[in-house]
């Protein structure tokens, strides 16, 4: 696998060579100061040896006295032949003898040998000059009254003589007093050449150890972190695109450290993330399945209701119409009607409690409980006290049902109903506006035990209509979840010229009026409407 | 409906539980309230509930109050207060007046 360098690994060798180029200064700096030291001491002492020399050759009595006469006699030449050839053969820059004034300001100058190279001239003996450099005055008292080398090397860099160094030693007569200072100058010449090339050698074996280190180090990087590191990456980036977890390249990670630890932890995400999937895939299809089930199930309950209109195109006494609007989900709305026999239609409207599909089963039960009892001929109020007896059997889970059954006798008009807790109907009786259909309330099927329930019954003349609702209707809401009501409901039907229209056109309208009240606030509940109209009676019962 | 439109408020004493509804008990909000009756009915001998607060009542909610009455029947009773008008309109027309203790 090829692998460019990584930011990681620039970010890591970066420090590596900031590091090396600290670590470098630093030796070399010692270097040099320690080189430096050395190779001073070693100048200076020889400096010292010089001017010890230099001490044998002079007679220190005379010295007075050539400082006196400024007589120049054959011994004082043959001592300034030898300083001369010392100063020549130590390679010093001078070699002198000076009589200090009192304050060590002033040198008078007894003796001054001068190398050749060094571009000095002689001073002549009883040369009195102002040249002691003020720095060196305590350290030059101290020699001469002490007589004591001094602890400080006169060391000093001028642009004339280059680096130098300083001996001084007091030169004293037989008497023991000190009447001289012998000073020696020495350069350093070789001082500067070789501390070059000391501190050139040091960098360079640093540079060439840096170089080598990093070598070994971006093989060690590569190595051991970018390339697992790249591995890890790769097989995350693999992952992410075809989701199928492969272990085996992140196993080939087997380190102990944290890429080790890093590499297994992205294996494991790999192994719990198709898992999750696998089972979000199972939860999803389950919940598609229920879904679709759900659906069939809506879709069961709506086959239930009678839906074809006209229903009955061979009668002409009545019209018919009814439709339900299911809310989100399936719900426990139903209507009903269906001819008992070729003189009586049952009308039935009802209203489950709850919503899903526990109401939809209950639906299913009271539709046919319902529509069986009625359909043997019995009573509106007998029927309803059989069914609620038979739903309290087993209603452990307290569903119950508000219901209105009516049955028309179709040749005389004679309408027998019961209400179970169910929303009175609206009714147009005799020409009058609509308005609600007396009736006597009766407890809810399948709410209690033995509940009784009384029928009432009105004759409907041709021109009549009967509406029946569930409570979706006048309780559907606006965005402010005001009722769309009862008066609402009423006024509607007062309000409109519904007379001569056909049926699903006035239930149309009323559905529109809702909407238009609900004003986009969705729809809570189930909206359930029937509509009945007489168009005749014949006046006699055709059976009877 | 996003939210759980309904508050419930309980306070209990000397086998009295008071229970005060707030906003709408209907398909959304009746579960909580049968979950709370199932939970803290046991050794109840007066249930009020007080209906001061509350808007409006759906079958779902009725139900519950059913089941609640069923209960109630039976280690003692249980009252209804302060129902407003389109409540009890709802109790009048589904024939549970009758089965109620409403003051």
């Amino acid at each position: 696998m090829k692998e460019k360098i990584s930011g990681l690994s620039i970010k890591l060798i970066t420090s590596v060579l900031l590091l090396s180029v600290l670590l470098c200064a630093a030796i070399s700096y010692m270097g040099y100061r320690e080189f430096t030291t050395v190779l001073e001491d070693e100048y200076n002492r020889s400096a010292y040896e010089i001017a010890e020399t230099a001490k044998s050759y002079l007679d220190p009595d005379r010295l007075e006295h050539y400082l006196e006469t400024g007589e120049i006699d054959a011994a004082y030449l043959e001592i300034q032949d030898r300083l001369d050839a010392l100063v020549v053969s130590t390679n010093s820059y001078l070699i002198y003898v000076t009589r200090l004034s009192n304050d060590y300001t002033t040198s008078t100058y007894i003796f001054d040998a001068v190398h050749p190279d060094s571009g000095f001239t002689r001073y002549a003996l009883g040369y009195t000059a102002q040249d002691m450099d003020p720095a060196y005055q305590d350290e030059v008292e101290q020699i001469m009254t002490t007589g004591e080398r001094s602890a400080v090397y006169f060391y000093s860099y001028t642009q004339a003589s280059g680096a130098h160094t300083t001996a001084g030693i007091p030169v004293k007569d037989s008497a023991g007093e000190i009447v001289a200072f012998l000073g020696v100058e020495k350069a350093m010449t070789a001082l500067e050449n070789a501390r070059q090339t000391y501190v050139w050698n040091v960098m360079g074996i640093t540079v060439l150890a840096v170089v080598l280190f990093l070598v070994v180090y971006i093989g060690f990087l590569r190595r051991e972190v970018v390339s697992p590191i790249l591995t890890i990456a790769g097989e995350a980036r693999r992952f992410a695109e075809d989701n199928v977890a492969r272990l085996d390249l992140l196993e080939q990670i087997r380190k102990k450290d944290e890429i080790g630890t890093l590499a297994r932890a992205i294996g494991r995400m790999e192994t719990d993330i198709v898992q999750y999937v696998e089972n979000l895939t199972a939860v999803t299809a389950e919940k598609e399945r229920i879904g679709t089930e759900l659906n069939v199930a809506t879709q069961i309950q709506a086959d239930m209701l009678p839906r074809i209109f006209p229903p009955f195109p061979e009668r002409d006494e009545f019209d018919i119409y009814a439709t339900m609007t299911p809310a989100r989900e399936v719900g426990g709305d139903f209507y009903d009607f269906f001819l008992v026999d070729q003189d009586h239609l049952a009308v039935v409207i009802a209203d489950v409690s709850g919503k899903g599909v526990p109401a939809a089963l209950f639906m299913v039960i009271v539709k046919t409980l319902i529509k069986n009892h009625t359909q043997t001929g019995m009573a509106p109020d007998q029927v309803f006290e059989t069914v609620n007896r038979q739903l309290c059997e087993n209603n452990e889970a307290g569903m119950f049902v508000t219901a209105f059954l009516g049955v028309l006798e179709i040749s005389t008009g004679r309408f027998t109903y019961v209400n179970a807790g169910h929303n009175p109907p609206l009714a147009a009786l005799g020409g009058r506006p609509y308005d609600w259909l007396p009736s006597k309330r009766g407890f809810v099927l399948a709410g209690l035990e033995g509940v009784r329930y009384q029928q009432q019954e009105i004759v409907l003349c041709p021109g009549d209509s009967i509406f029946c609702y569930t409570d979706g209707v006048t309780e559907a809401l606006d965005p402010a979840d005001a009722l769309y009501s009862e008066a609402r409901l009423r006024a509607f039907f007062r309000g409109r010229d519904l007379e001569g229209r056909p049926l699903a056109e006035q239930l149309d309208l009323l559905r529109r009026d809702i909407a238009a009240f609900a004003a986009g606030a969705e729809q809570a509940d189930d909206i359930t409407m029937l509509l009945l109209r007489i168009n005749k009676t014949t006046g006699r019962d055709e059976h009877g | 409906m996003e939210e759980i439109a309904m508050t419930i408020t309980k306070t209990a004493e000397n086998g009295t539980l008071r229970i005060a509804l707030e906003g709408r008990l209907d398909t959304n909000t009746a579960p909580q309230l049968e979950t709370e009756l199932k939970t803290s009915l046991s050794g109840i001998s007066e249930l009020e509930l007080d209906f001061s607060g509350l808007e409006y009542i759906s079958s779902a909610g009725l139900r519950v109050l059913l089941a609640a009455q069923k209960t109630m029947s039976r280690q003692g009773k249980m009252t209804i207060r302060n129902v407003n008008e389109t409540i009890m309109e709802v109790f009048e027309i589904t024939g549970f007046v009758e089965i109620l203790t409403i003051v």
